[in-house]
Formats: structure tokens, C-alpha cells, sequence
């Protein structure tokens, strides 16, 4: 009996024990160290002493508000960038995929075969001033000055998470959708569900609208007064309406009302999947950005590995992983799932 | 081929910079493990010729053991010519110690691109004194003088050295923070100046003022070592008289304030790119930089043929890069030896003629003449008097003033 009841214990002390020591610990360490104030030694050999000093949160939570907001668009961006590109892609894959699915899905993650910074790099290129982007938009059709950037830009930045990110996305999307039985939407046209017309058309339209708007400010091509807006009118109504089009055309009511509601586990997953390393990563805006595009993982890099001002780093790194918590809370409070865990599967 | 890491194919020497950037990066992102860019079996170099034999005397020498972990900056060695302009490493001075000694040489190009971040890679291993991985690094003078006034730094035994004993030049003896070469070894010493792509600008430009003109808006970067960007940027101001008339090695914090309000405006209109590392000569070769703040030999040994480095009318800092082994190495014996193996005037000469730096090697001078005759008048190698009338070394900051330039840095590069 004794032995029964020890075997889940058992079978779960490695992983507990894994927790403890590369998580719990260095996280106790941390939550101290966030706590300290410099206490004395001179030169390289800066020595912290543990003192309550709940000031240093105090400090980074008004100290760093550009790189905040930095990471909170830029991560926002890419994870509504990666939804948008993600979304029809796994439909794609899920539903006319065929005997080619598994093909499809390996191209998704072939670029993971790459290492993070090389991929990174390319984007470098993709996007520098001897890159196709700019050769195009610079030399081809000459729309863009000589000294006109796309590197070292808010846009270079959020392309090259929604890049890295892509993949998380697509996947828990593929996963929720692939489970979608197809009868359901047969069953939804025997009942009358047609093509999603007026409804498309005003959603996508708005849709469109919002989303264009999101970007061009977020990406700092506009200011975002309502003076900046009416200067980039027309850009982002040709969004609004090519959105308004072709939510009309492409989608259907079968697809309103049975396939995208069997599909919010996948989203919830995959946009928290996209969106939590998005935040805090800082390659792409080192790599790709500028100073003025700093984000807030690019600020924990710097305390520690720099400057050697560990309390800062310790508590903007607590910052920011109780701020995500707070969001994933809110936001499995909004869509109401639990399929993060793949409860309700 | 295929069977050779990506690295090690011959390619030009921009690839070179490039996979030497990945070095750095990785090393960035994942403190240090050794990177091995040149291969262990490309053991093709020929023996050394000339020079005295650096192999101690007559008492019991310690065991050569390897291989020899040396970190170092980009473009910072001799490289072995793979085809018409092409050069790779191995390089041939790294190549001939392994012959003569016989024992292996990891030399990881651009692991280094900044002291700062380069330490903080290695600190907490030489807080608690293990082996930090390296056997030898190469720092600027102020860092050094940090890392030894730390303890972090392995006593060199004299009678390893003796090349360099006798062969270093006069003028960096006796220095304060380590007079007689117990802890550092001079590498190599250069300029910080300005440097810029001619076909970009479209002209030449001779004053650090050119780095703010408005047509090169986007397309300038500053140097992210602190000691680096503000002494430049404190000189400017001061031949414009719109600052103290301190000497930029004695900038105080009344300075460091006034640069910064000077920078800040050229950093939000995102006139200023970025602030680099050795990474700028990347950024170079792309066209993305045009203009620059730029360490001497940088881009005459590896930018494009358009890219000039030049001594800026306000003036330009001086310093020296340093060999140093780090607390705790586990092959200090052969880093001794590579210390010594590099003062070898021929040796010396040769990477200079390469890198085109300023060599510490007394004597070496008439050396690179012989093996390059046109070197003669190279402005990089034998900075003229006027010039050198012009360099300051770099400041010396106090904590307070440190504490605030690093503050302010900070907020410039949105950190």
C-alpha cells in the first residue's frame, strides 16, 4: 500500500528536483538580489548587500518607460503580425494540406535548423542598405532617399521577431485546427451558412482599419496624434478596405461560427507562445535596432552584462516576469480556456 | 570541404569579419565558451625563421601545455592569403608557435568586441577563481589596470619573457598601473579617429565635426566604449569653444554632461545609428555606415578600398591594448610564450604590416620598410609629429565621473 501511494512522488521528484535547483534557486537568488544596494568595493569589484531596498523596483519601473513601451509594442506588433500571416497558413496546412501536411508543417520549422543569431544576421542583409528591400525601394523605383533605413528601424525590429516567432504561432494554430471536425461546417451549410458578406465586409473593414493604424504608429512612421493619422488617411483606409474585400470574398459564415470558436485554444496558445519571448527578447532590437528601439531585454543585458548593476537587472527581470504572469492571468480570464495546459482537448 | 566547419573555408577577409561577428555574438549572448575558429589541423605553417630563439634558458622549463585559448579583437591578427584577395586565418604567426612548440592555438577572432561586455563574460568565473576559459585576452589600458588592480590577472614570470623584456618600446615602460610587465604585455597601440566610406559621403572629411553633418543623418555610429565616444566628442566641442577647455584625458563631470546634451538631440533623430563595437566594420562593409568613429588599423586592413580612417583636426585618443592572463588560465606557461613569440621584430613586423597598427616592438619600424618599402609615411603605422601632437590618451575617469558617463551612456544608447 505504502509503496503505491509513494510512486507519484516518485515519478515526480526528478522533474520537481529539476525545478528546484535551475529554477527556485537561481529565482531566490535573483528576488535577493534585486533586493541589494551596493556595499562598497571599488573598480571591478562591486560587492551587493541585501537590504529590503524595494526602491530598486521603484527605480526601474520609472526609469525604463521607452523600453517598456518598446517592448510592449514591438512584442504586441509581432504577435499580431505572426496571427495574421499564422492563421491562413495553418488553415492552409490543416484543411487543403492533403498528403503534403507533414511536408508543410517540417517547412514551418526547417528555419529552426538555423541558429537564432544566423537567422538574425540575414535579416541584417535582408534589410541593409545593399539588401533586395532597399534596392528595390531605393534604386528600382526611387520612392525612398539615398540615406533612407529599413535596418535599425521599429519595422526592422518587429519583422524580425514576427520571423523568429512565426513558428510558435503556427503550430498550436495547426494543432487546434487540425482537430476540427469538417462535418461540423458540412452541417453548418446544410443549416443555411453562406458566404459572410455584409458581416465580413464590416468587420474586416474595421479590422483593417485598427490594424493598419496599430502599425504605422507602433512603428513610429506616424505620430500618433489624430494630425499624424489624417497625413497617413490614405494608406491606411487602402487597409481598411482591402481588408473590408477580402474578409467578404474569403470568408464564410460556416467559418464565423464553427471553425474560428473551435480555433481559440490554438490562438490563446499560440499568441502566448509568440508574445512572452517577443517581450523580453533582445537580439532582434540589438541586432536589427537602434538606440532609440531598445527594448526592455536589451536593458537586462546591458545591467548585468555591462555595467555589472546586478540589483537593477534582477529587478527589472522580476518586473517583467510578474508583468507577463498578470497578462496571461488577464487574458485566460478574457478567452476562458484552459487549453494552455491542453485541458479541454 | 564539407567536412570543414563553416568557419574555416577560405573566404574573403570581409566573410571573415562577418563569421567573426557570430564569434562575438555568441560569446555575447552565452558567456565563453572557447571558440574555435581556426582549425587544429591546419598545422601547415613553416617553422619560424630568424629572431632569437624565445625558448627559456638553461633551468627545467615548465610543460608547454594546450591548447592556447587566446580572445581577441576583430582584425587584430595576420592572415593567410587563400586566393586573389582572399585571406583566412590560419595566420601565420599563430601557425609557426604551434610548429615550433608544438602544441595547439584556439584563437577566436572578435571574441572580443568591447571590454566591458568582454569581462562581464569571464567575471563571475574570476570572482570565484576558476578557470575562465581564456589564456590569454587582450584589453585596453584602463580595463587592464582595472583587471589587475582586481587580482585578476596572472603574474607573469620574467624569465618567460625575455623577448619582450628587451625588444618593448621605451615609451610604455614604467606605466602606473603596472611599471615592469608583472601582469600585462603591450599587444598592440592605435588611434581613435574617424573613419568614413568616400564613395558614401562623396568627399573627404578631415574633422569630427563631419560626423554631425546633416546629409549623413542615419548613417553615423560612435563607439560604444564610453572612453572612446566622449573624450572624441569632448575634443570637438572644445575647438568649437562650446565647452571647458579641460584636456579630454581630464574631462570631469561637468563635461560628461555637456557631451551627453550635445549627443542627445543627434540620438533622437536617429542621425546617430548606433553605438559599435568592432561590429561597425560590418556595418561598413553593407553600406548601412558611412560615417564612423573607427579605431586606426581597422579599416585599412579590413574595409573596402573606399574606406579611410583619418586623425581628426580636434585631435584623436591613443591607447594600447594589452595581453593579459586571466586569474585562474590553465595554460599560463604557453600564454608566456606567445607573449614573447609576438616580440620577435621580424614577427612583429609582419603583423603590422598587416593590421596596421601601432607595434610595441622597439626597432620594428626599419623592419616593416624592409618588408614593404611603399609602408614608408603610413600614417597608421608611423603616426607623423603633427599628429601626435594631436593625441591625447584616454581619460582616466574617477568613480564619480564614471559612475556618470556610464549613466549617461546609458541613456544615449537607450539602455
Amino acid at each position: 500500500m505504502t509503496r503505491r501511494r509513494l510512486a507519484p512522488y516518485l515519478l515526480i521528484a526528478p522533474g520537481f528536483l529539476w525545478l528546484a535547483l535551475f529554477f527556485v534557486l537561481p529565482n531566490i537568488q535573483m528576488l535577493l538580489m534585486s533586493l541589494s544596494t551596493r556595499a562598497g568595493g571599488t573598480g571591478l569589484r562591486k560587492e551587493y548587500e541585501f537590504t529590503w531596498a524595494f526602491q530598486n523596483y521603484v527605480d526601474v519601473l520609472t526609469g525604463f518607460p521607452e523600453q517598456f513601451g518598446n517592448s510592449l509594442i514591438y512584442g504586441g506588433l509581432a504577435t499580431l503580425l505572426c496571427f495574421l500571416i499564422g492563421f491562413p497558413l495553418a488553415y492552409g496546412i490543416a484543411f487543403r494540406g492533403g498528403r503534403y501536411k507533414n511536408v508543410l508543417l517540417f517547412l514551418v520549422i526547417a528555419p529552426f535548423f538555423t541558429s537564432f543569431l544566423i537567422r538574425t544576421i540575414s535579416w541584417k542583409i535582408l534589410l541593409g542598405n545593399d539588401g533586395p528591400a532597399l534596392v528595390i525601394l531605393r534604386d528600382t523605383l526611387g520612392v525612398v532617399p539615398d540615406n533612407f533605413n529599413i535596418l535599425s528601424t521599429p519595422l526592422a525590429v518587429v519583422s524580425g521577431l514576427t520571423y523568429q516567432f512565426l513558428p510558435f504561432m503556427v503550430l498550436p494554430l495547426y494543432v487546434a485546427l487540425e482537430k476540427v471536425d469538417f462535418r461540423l461546417v458540412e452541417a453548418a451549410r446544410d443549416l443555411y451558412a453562406g458566404p459572410w458578406r455584409r458581416g465580413g465586409a464590416i468587420v474586416g473593414g474595421i479590422g483593417g482599419l485598427l490594424f493598419a493604424g496599430a502599425l504605422f504608429t507602433g512603428l513610429g512612421y506616424i505620430p500618433a496624434t489624430p494630425e499624424g493619422i489624417a497625413s497617413a488617411a490614405l494608406p491606411i483606409l487602402g487597409i481598411g478596405i482591402l481588408g473590408a474585400v477580402v474578409f467578404a470574398v474569403l470568408v464564410s459564415e460556416a467559418f464565423v461560427r464553427v471553425i474560428f470558436p473551435l480555433s481559440l485554444s490554438g490562438i490563446f496558445a499560440g499568441s502566448i507562445l509568440t508574445f512572452i519571448p517577443a517581450i523580453g527578447d533582445y537580439v532582434n532590437a540589438e541586432l536589427l535596432g537602434t538606440t532609440k528601439t531598445q527594448m526592455i531585454g536589451n536593458v537586462i543585458q546591458n545591467r548585468y552584462l555591462a555595467q555589472n548593476d546586478y540589483p537593477t537587472a534582477a529587478a527589472l527581470s522580476f518586473l517583467l516576469m510578474a508583468g507577463i504572469l498578470v497578462a496571461i492571468l488577464v487574458y485566460a480570464r478574457a478567452i476562458g480556456t484552459e487549453e494552455l495546459t491542453g485541458g479541454r482537448a | 570541404m564539407s567536412d570543414q566547419p563553416l568557419l574555416e573555408r577560405p573566404v574573403t577577409r570581409r566573410a571573415v569579419l562577418v563569421g567573426g561577428s557570430l564569434a562575438g555574438f555568441a560569446a555575447f549572448l552565452a558567456a565563453c565558451a572557447p571558440g574555435a575558429t581556426e582549425s587544429p589541423t591546419s598545422t601547415s605553417g613553416t617553422p619560424s625563421t630568424g629572431g632569437p630563439s624565445t625558448a627559456p634558458g638553461t633551468a627545467a622549463p615548465p610543460e608547454v601545455t594546450g591548447p592556447l585559448n587566446f580572445a581577441n579583437w576583430d582584425a587584430y591578427i595576420d592572415l593567410t592569403e587563400v586566393g586573389d584577395g582572399e585571406y583566412d586565418l590560419p595566420s601565420p604567426t599563430l601557425d609557426e608557435f604551434r610548429a615550433e612548440y608544438d602544441v595547439e592555438v584556439n584563437y577566436a577572432n572578435a571574441q572580443i568586441d568591447g571590454n566591458d561586455s568582454f569581462l562581464a563574460t569571464i567575471q563571475p568565473q574570476l570572482q570565484s577563481g576558476v578557470d575562465p576559459g581564456w589564456d590569454l585576452m587582450v584589453l585596453t589600458d584602463w580595463m587592464a589596470a582595472k583587471v589587475i588592480a582586481a587580482g585578476w590577472a596572472e603574474e607573469i614570470d620574467p624569465s618567460h619573457i625575455p623577448t619582450v623584456l628587451a625588444n618593448v618600446n621605451d615609451s610604455l615602460k614604467g606605466l602606473p598601473y603596472d611599471p615592469d610587465f608583472k601582469f600585462h604585455v603591450p599587444w598592440q597601440s592605435g588611434a581613435t579617429g574617424l573613419g568614413y566610406n568616400r564613395e558614401s559621403t562623396g568627399r573627404d572629411l578631415t574633422k569630427l565635426a563631419d560626423l554631425f553633418d546633416p546629409a549623413f543623418a542615419g548613417k553615423v555610429t560612435l563607439l560604444d566604449d564610453s572612453r572612446d565616444t566622449f573624450p572624441l566628442i569632448h575634443l570637438m566641442l572644445k575647438a568649437q569653444g562650446q565647452t571647458s577647455s579641460n584636456e579630454p584625458e581630464d574631462m570631469d563631470v561637468a563635461d560628461v554632461e555637456t557631451v551627453h546634451a550635445y549627443l542627445e538631440p543627434f540620438v533622437d533623430s536617429g542621425h546617430i545609428r548606433a553605438f559599435r563595437g568592432n561590429a561597425y566594420l560590418q556595418d561598413f562593409g553593407s553600406g548601412d555606415t558611412w560615417v564612423a568613429l573607427a579605431w586606426s588599423g581597422d579599416l585599412a586592413s579590413s574595409g573596402g578600398e573606399n574606406d579611410v580612417f583619418v586623425y581628426p583636426e580636434e585631435g584623436a585618443n591613443l591607447w594600447t591594448d594589452n595581453m593579459l592572463i586571466p586569474k585562474g588560465a590553465r595554460n599560463k606557461y604557453t600564454a608566456e610564450l606567445m607573449m614573447d613569440w609576438v616580440y620577435d621584430v621580424d614577427r612583429a613586423a609582419r603583423l603590422a604590416n598587416f593590421i596596421y597598427y601601432i607595434s610595441p616592438v622597439k626597432g620594428v619600424a626599419e623592419a616593416i620598410l624592409e618588408l614593404d618599402p611603399e609602408l614608408e609615411g603610413n600614417e597608421l603605422l608611423f603616426p607623423p609629429a603633427d599628429v601626435v601632437a594631436r593625441l591625447h590618451p584616454q581619460p582616466n575617469y574617477d568613480e564619480a565621473t564614471e559612475a556618470k558617463v556610464n549613466e549617461l551612456y546609458a541613456d544615449l544608447a537607450g539602455v
